[in-house]
């Protein structure tokens, strides 16, 4: 009965960890601290073609691996949003081989999405698949419409 | 590029690592004998999935019989991370036999609790804890290309 006790017990702390995951999951934060990032010294691109150029309202930028799965999905929704979205653009930065930079954004897991006010300021991050919805009104907040 | 895999592989693969990891635990919990069956057939599954991953049973059982019922994924993942997940639950394999040859007890329980909670988490809740670690290590300069 007891070993019984112990192992349900597992099950409902692993399925609150999972449940968390599941609600926090692409959530994002706002920062309070708003670094002024410096697009020329990042390797920003768009479908593999090296570009700059920040949005007028906001830019967000997702960052990826060679290795991540779920990236491909979410430039293709980034990239519709863009398409959608008045001021805003949507730049990608490969980190595969520059941990330096992940280290910088204390990136943690690939895909993760940066958002920049029109200075270029960093002011929302969302690490993991975001929740398009929840970042649609970040960036309206921002102008981008 | 590096292989490509069906990303709902390795979740099919934990849905079974799932089931024998706690009927082991439970067995183990209750002190039957039976429980060293389930730490070997674990570390078998795992060191298999880690030396030949094409002809595991998993693979071969969802190739033959569980993908032809499946619509085509939207995308693909690449191997590295979920194979870098099963070398992380070999490590644990392993320790569930250390515990069994040692006669310690709590070390094939560690084992089993560990594997559960991993591959419960990346069953039930498409988190996979071993992807997650991969990009934290790289950044840590702890794993290799």
């Amino acid at each position: 009965m007891n070993s019984l006790l112990l192992v349900l017990s597992l099950v409902a702390v692993t399925s609150l960890v999972g449940f968390a995951y599941r609600l926090l999951r692409g959530r994002g934060r706002e920062l309070e601290r708003h670094e002024l990032v410096d697009l020329d010294r990042l390797p920003t691109q768009k479908n593999g073609i090296p570009t700059k150029g920040l949005g007028r309202n906001a830019t967000i930028i997702q960052f990826s691996t060679e290795y991540c799965g779920q990236c491909p999905g979410v430039r293709r929704q980034l990239a519709q949003l863009e398409y959608r979205m008045g001021g805003l653009s949507f730049l990608e930065v490969d980190i595969t081989d520059r941990m330096d930079i992940a280290a910088h954004f204390g990136i943690s897991q690939t895909p993760t999405v940066l958002v920049l006010n029109s200075e270029a300021e960093l002011v929302y991050r969302i690490g993991g698949v975001p929740n398009l919805k929840l970042l649609t009104d970040e960036l309206r907040k921002l102008g981008a419409i | 590029m590096s292989q490509q895999i069906d990303p709902r592989g390795p979740r099919f693969g934990a849905a079974i690592t799932t089931l024998l990891a706690i009927i082991g635990l439970y067995l183990g919990l209750e002190q039957q004998p039976a429980a060293a069956a389930f730490t070997v057939t674990l570390f078998v599954l795992f060191a298999w999935s880690v030396f030949l991953p094409t002809y595991h049973p998993y693979a071969l059982v969802f190739s033959k019989l569980i993908r032809p019922r499946l619509k085509p994924p939207s995308d693909l993942e690449d191997a590295r991370p979920p194979r870098f997940a099963q070398q992380v639950g070999y490590g644990f394999a392993i320790l569930g036999v250390v515990g069994l040859l040692t006669n310690v007890a709590t070390l094939s329980l560690l084992s089993f609790a560990f594997i559960f909670a991993a591959a419960y988490l990346n069953w039930a809740f498409d988190f996979c804890l071993g992807c997650q670690m991969y990009l934290v290590l790289k950044r840590f300069g702890l794993l290799g290309k």
